[in-house]
């Protein structure tokens, strides 16, 4: 008789954490074609490989336009007012809004299956080949431009300097997958290395130190025996009087591909209310065929291949996405890494709702660890930290207890560095951080030159900008406010007492985009 | 644009194909640890790789350098988490459960993480503590319902009576799974084959191994369920060819002693003595080297195979030293019984049957036990045949 029951003898445990086309990156978004047109690229972890697509992935990417209405209770900075938006969303996105989707299944690794539901003018598919740009008649006599496949990959940032300020101990140490307390370090997350902090401060001896290195590899270290804190009361700073930047503002995905769905679409497509719909929102989702249905082949549903233009029922359309697992959504940059701290089951998209008091408390912790920072730079913090002369390791149960920190932080507009943002001079309300992270979606305003937060734009330095946030938007320097780039300004640091001087990112891709589609560059030439 | 296709299934990747990757990556990260050899992340993902591979093949000589580096790491870079759960995994699946639970306390989290809980559970279970074992599986999947938690809650269900619960948990096992774990997906398949075949419903046994079969091609493993499929509906020709094939391949002694014991049951006692003799000169090899994990099957080849009541009864002792349960219980009672020891052997079936197991062979078997003591083993017999009508026909010690 069998007398063991072993699924470990099958099962992974948790050595190898594949690289996974369900991986997503980004999403972008932004008008084109004097706003009649709108682009989306969601990008993706490229395995197989740049431009060879997983047979078993399906990518989704959701898309809804409306009018560009402003909070009615913005000016109230409280927390039930806060709470009450998170309401009204979770309203409007479990109720009233209609949804519209591209859904793109991979029938072999060159070629693909686009689905267009739920838009205006009816379902209709094509099947497209990888790596083509090509156009896509629509029913209504319009047309699509495609690009699905392999492109270099468009974020450029300081991944380990954003590693180093939350303390995050895998990218330098070697954690096992057990040590779910070994992530996040009980740290204070910081901008400029704390005096002491020989966890995770700069080592000259090893100045790779938690950077990938060409062969794939991430030099690391044995993880010393905790307890993991920092008991020190200061900043760290060198002989000169500087404080040490915990970025140095490489860029990490230089020379790295991605693969890639985009599509310019007419706004008219979207919606024929195009004069009020001023904003099209859309995020992006990764699932997998479950095991079952790969047994079963799923042969591809007829209809959508016989009779492209052929109104198909919702019921199919359920049938095929529940032959899928969901593995990951995309909205806005950070939501995850930063915000959502990358955990499985807060992967929910639009519906990050759910999420609301969770983001208080997050960026209230954050908030302990980058306000003081930015005083101790000189500059203005939107985060109430009493003074604090350093950074403070501070969590939070209570979102009541959080806000009144982060209250300012939430609630302030985000300004822009010009006016080219808003070409037509509209009058435009600058956006607000609850107002951009919750719904987790790319919020694009037709009427701006969809730069983040209008939008996100592939030149678009995202997490500079997001560390912006904890600007006093009030404040101003050289008689100019606080804006969103403040912190990519060369000049500031160049004033700064802090080494090395540098933006805490790169200001630019590694590879130049394209002023034509499909924008994103040629993908690096890989040799596997 | 639109065109039509061709509508056919898609040739799966199976077991040659994860074996040629599995084996390029292991090769891959020694050429790189080559250039880097004190590398702890490189030296831990090798030795979960060659865990691994020794796993698809069932070759004990690469369970044995998975063995060797995993020490050799321990010795290297001292008790770290990821080492001592290998570890402890590696030593349960050879029954060192003494080992396992040293392992665990080697590094002194792992007991109370997600991952050591698993393993305590699963210990719980081998030693015959079943309502502990579901217990701490049900606080595990209501904590984090992963499909191989679900799979050993399913495998309680299955062998203390619930059928219809452990089937439901199957499915719900493998809808978790996605096209990226069709060997596991396999693995569950073949889980409710088993409960099929447990039961005497071969065709069903039948459906779901072909869709391991699908699901994971060309692994030997699904063969070994097909085999005994064949060779308990009587189709004995068509099983010693699959035996055969799969010794070929995997000259595991289990196997060879199922294709003795398949010429005894087909009157053919000369041909099946070669394969007893390999089995058992693999079986106390590795008794030699100072393995545990074939007392059991050593019991089961003395009582059933080559009667040799006295040897059963030592090997069965040995194997109960280690793990009381249900299992090992009842292989004891029936060594005691075939040896004339009815006394000990009536406290050892007792002790299986208040575990609540549901087992038709079990149950058999006390029905034997109690008869021989002059006691009425009606209900029992009749409790066999009612879970599973065809349990005298041919079956496996897995």
């Amino acid at each position: 008789m069998a007398d063991h029951n072993d699924p470990n003898a099958v099962n992974h445990i948790f050595s190898d954490i594949d690289y996974s086309p369900a991986d997503l990156y980004d999403l972008f978004g932004w008008p084109t074609a004097e706003s009649k047109k709108v682009v989306f690229a969601l990008t993706f972890a490229s395995a197989p490989a740049a431009g060879v697509l997983d047979t078993d992935l399906l990518y989704r990417l959701l898309v809804t336009s409306h009018p560009r209405v402003g909070w009615p209770e913005a000016e109230e900075i409280s927390l039930d007012s806060v709470l009450r938006y998170f309401d009204a969303v979770k309203d409007k996105y479990l109720g009233e809004l209609t949804t519209a989707e591209i859904r793109v299944t991979v029938k072999t690794p060159g070629s693909v299956l686009v689905k267009f539901i739920g838009f205006p003018c009816g379902n209709f598919s094509a099947e497209v080949d990888a790596n083509k740009v090509v156009d896509i008649p629509t029913p209504d006599g319009q047309s699509i431009q495609a690009f699905i496949g392999g492109r270099d990959d468009a974020f450029f940032n300081d991944l380990t300097g954003f590693f180093r300020s939350i303390n995050y101990a895998p990218q330098f140490y070697h954690v096992p997958h057990t040590m779910t307390e070994a992530r996040e370090l009980p740290i204070p997350k910081t901008l400029l290395e704390l005096e002491g902090n020989d966890l995770f401060n700069y080592r000259p001896d090893m100045p790779e130190w938690g950077f990938s290195q060409p062969d794939g590899t991430v030099p690391k270290l044995d993880l010393p025996p905790g307890p993991w804190t920092w008991s020190g009361d200061k900043f760290k700073k060198d002989a000169d009087g500087n404080f040490r930047f915990v970025y140095d503002g490489r860029d990490c995905r230089a020379g790295q591909n991605c693969n890639a769905i985009i599509l310019e679409m007419p706004h008219s497509f979207i919606t024929p209310a195009t004069a009020e719909n001023r904003l099209v929102n859309a995020w992006g989702e990764s699932w997998v065929l479950k095991a079952a249905h790969k047994v079963e082949s799923i042969p591809d549903d007829p209809s959508w291949l016989q009779h492209p233009w052929k109104v198909v029922r919702e019921k199919e359309l359920d049938d095929e996405l529940r032959k899928y697992k969901l593995v990951d959504t995309d909205g806005q940059p950070f939501a995850d890494a930063a915000l959502s701290e990358r955990e499985d089951d807060r992967q929910l998209g639009a519906n990050n709702f759910w999420l609301g008091p969770h983001f208080i408390k997050r960026l209230a912790h954050l908030g302990w660890g980058f306000g003081p920072s930015i005083s101790a730079l000189g500059l203005q913090t939107s985060f109430d930290h009493n003074n604090s002369p350093v950074s403070v390791y501070k969590t939070y149960d209570l979102v009541a207890t959080a806000f009144p920190r982060i209250a300012k932080t939430l609630f302030q507009k985000l300004n822009m560095p010009d006016s080219s943002w808003n070409p037509k001079g509209l009058p435009i309300p600058l956006r607000r951080p609850f107002e951009i992270f919750i719904p987790n979606v790319c919020a694009v305003d037709m009427d701006t030159n969809g730069t983040w937060p209008f939008g996100r734009r592939l030149e678009d330095q995202v997490a500079t900008r997001f560390l912006a946030m904890f600007l006093d938007m009030d404040a101003e320097l050289n008689g100019k406010p606080y804006h969103v780039d403040l912190l990519g300004d060369q000049a500031l640091w160049d004033s700064a007492p802090i080494v090395p001087k540098t933006p805490p990112n790169p200001l630019k891709n590694d590879k130049e985009f394209l002023d034509q589609f499909p924008y994103l560059a040629a993908p690096w030439p890989e040799n596997w | 644009m639109a065109a039509q296709t061709t509508l056919r299934a898609p040739q799966l990747a199976g077991y040659t194909e994860e074996l040629a990757r599995a084996e390029a990556d292991i090769a891959n990260l020694q050429s790189k640890l080559q250039r880097r050899p004190g590398d702890q992340e490189m030296r831990v993902r090798l030795a979960y790789r060659l865990f691994h591979l020794a796993s698809l093949t069932g070759n004990m000589e690469q369970f044995e350098a998975v063995e060797a580096a995993v020490r050799r790491d321990l010795r290297e870079f001292g008790p770290k988490e990821d080492l001592c759960l290998l570890k402890a995994n590696l030593d349960f699946r050879f029954h060192r459960l003494a080992e396992v639970k040293r392992d665990l306390e080697m590094a002194p989290l792992l007991a109370g993480r997600f991952e050591g809980r698993v393993l305590l559970a699963d210990l719980d279970f081998q030693e015959g503590r079943y309502e502990d074992a579901r217990l701490k599986l049900e606080q595990l999947i209501k904590e984090n319902p992963t499909w191989d938690n679900i799979a050993r809650l399913a495998h309680w269900k299955c062998k203390l009576g619930d059928v219809a619960e452990a089937n439901h948990l199957y499915e719900q096992a493998e809808e978790d799974l996605t096209a990226k774990q069709m060997r596991s997906y396999a693995w569950l398949e073949l889980q409710r084959g088993a409960l099929a075949f447990q039961h005497g419903r071969y065709l069903e046994a039948r459906m779901h191994y072909r869709r391991a079969e699908d699901a994971y091609p060309g692994h030997w493993h699904t063969d070994e369920h097909f085999a005994e499929l064949l060779a308990a509906e009587g189709r004995f020709e068509e099983a010693e060819a699959l035996f055969h094939k799969i010794i070929a391949r995997t000259p595991k002694p289990e196997l060879q002693q199922a294709l003795g014991e398949l010429y005894l049951v087909t009157g053919r006692p000369f041909e099946a003595q070669s394969w007893f003799d390999s089995a058992l000169a693999t079986y106390l090899e590795s008794v030699r080297r100072g393995e545990v994990h074939y007392f059991h099957h050593l019991a089961d080849f003395y009582a059933d195979a080559q009667l040799e009541p006295p040897e059963a009864v030592r090997w069965a002792r040995k194997d109960i030293e280690m793990r009381s349960n249900f299992s090992t219980q009842t292989a004891m009672a029936w060594a005691l019984y075939l040896n004339g020891e009815l006394a000990e052997a009536l406290e050892y079936i007792g002790l299986a049957l208040s575990s609540g197991v549901q087992d038709a062979r079990i149950f058999s078997a006390a029905a034997k036990l109690f008869e021989a003591a002059g006691q009425s083993g009606e209900s029992y017999t009749q409790a066999a045949w009612r879970i599973n009508p065809k349990h005298h026909n041919f079956h496996m010690h897995h």
